[in-house]
């Protein structure tokens, strides 16, 4: 199970899970002491393994970077 | 100094992402043209997780990853599950780590995966998790998937890991 912040080469490597953020470089689980952002970014990431199916699968995450309120 | 240019370098493509996805497009990395495929086998609440990254994370007072050689240092250094998050250290020129260095888990999400298994959403810490120095090149991706995967596979099976969390720098 991969997160993934560079999708190119996540579509190349074909991990069998992964989720994607747009975000920066160095940042896969966002931001520091951003305790509720890591963990939806877990929690997405622990959902894709949960509900995949088939191989392959690529689930972009829709968490803007910096403008995203988290519960 | 071409140490001093790199982490430059590393610098502005945090600042501006654009560009680095920009580089990042001339960049052909290592491609497959199958997946694996391993299904969960039974329920996360059960499940043993580690995590692994290439974000050159290792233990304060390890060796850390060869910088020196341009074509990367393949090798990977444990972390052992009690690491407290003032222990992990990050040695890793080709990305801006500052963030990181403040808050590691922001790579290496092992506070995160304690506080997911203390609330029982996973069944388990595994006993031991892996540093990778991902910028990898050349003869050294031979060394990397060969022999240092394998071993860190096996050294999963071992702890009885059901699930690897595999993140980036």
């Amino acid at each position: 199970m991969g997160i993934s912040i560079e999708r190119k080469f996540t579509e190349q490597i074909r991990p069998s899970r992964a989720v994607f953020l747009k975000w920066p470089y160095g940042h896969p689980l966002g931001e520091p002491g951003a305790v509720r952002q890591q963990r939806a970014v877990m929690e997405q990431a622990f959902r894709l393994l949960e509900t995949a199916t088939e191989p392959g699968i690529i689930v972009d995450l829709p968490f803007a970077w910096r403008r995203q309120a988290y519960e | 100094m071409s140490r001093l240019s790199n982490r430059l370098i590393a610098r502005v493509f945090t600042a501006f992402p654009w560009l680095a996805r920009r580089a990042a497009a001339s960049v052909v990395p290592m491609s497959y043209e199958t997946t694996p495929w391993t299904p969960l086998k039974k329920p996360l609440s059960e499940c043993r997780v580690s995590l692994a990254t290439t974000a050159g994370v290792h233990m304060r007072g390890e060796s850390p990853f060869n910088m020196a050689d341009t074509t990367g240092d393949p090798t990977f250094r444990v972390i052992p599950a009690a690491a407290t998050t003032g222990e992990i250290m990050i040695t890793h020129d080709y990305y801006d780590h500052r963030d990181a260095d403040r808050d590691v888990n922001v790579v290496f999400p092992l506070d995160r995966l304690r506080e997911f298994a203390a609330g029982g959403r996973v069944g388990g810490v595994a006993s031991r998790h892996y540093g990778f120095m991902g910028h990898i090149l050349e003869n050294q991706i031979d060394r990397f998937v060969d022999r240092e995967i394998p071993r860190v596979a096996a050294m999963m099976k071992d702890d009885g890991v059901d699930v690897a969390l595999i993140t980036p720098g």
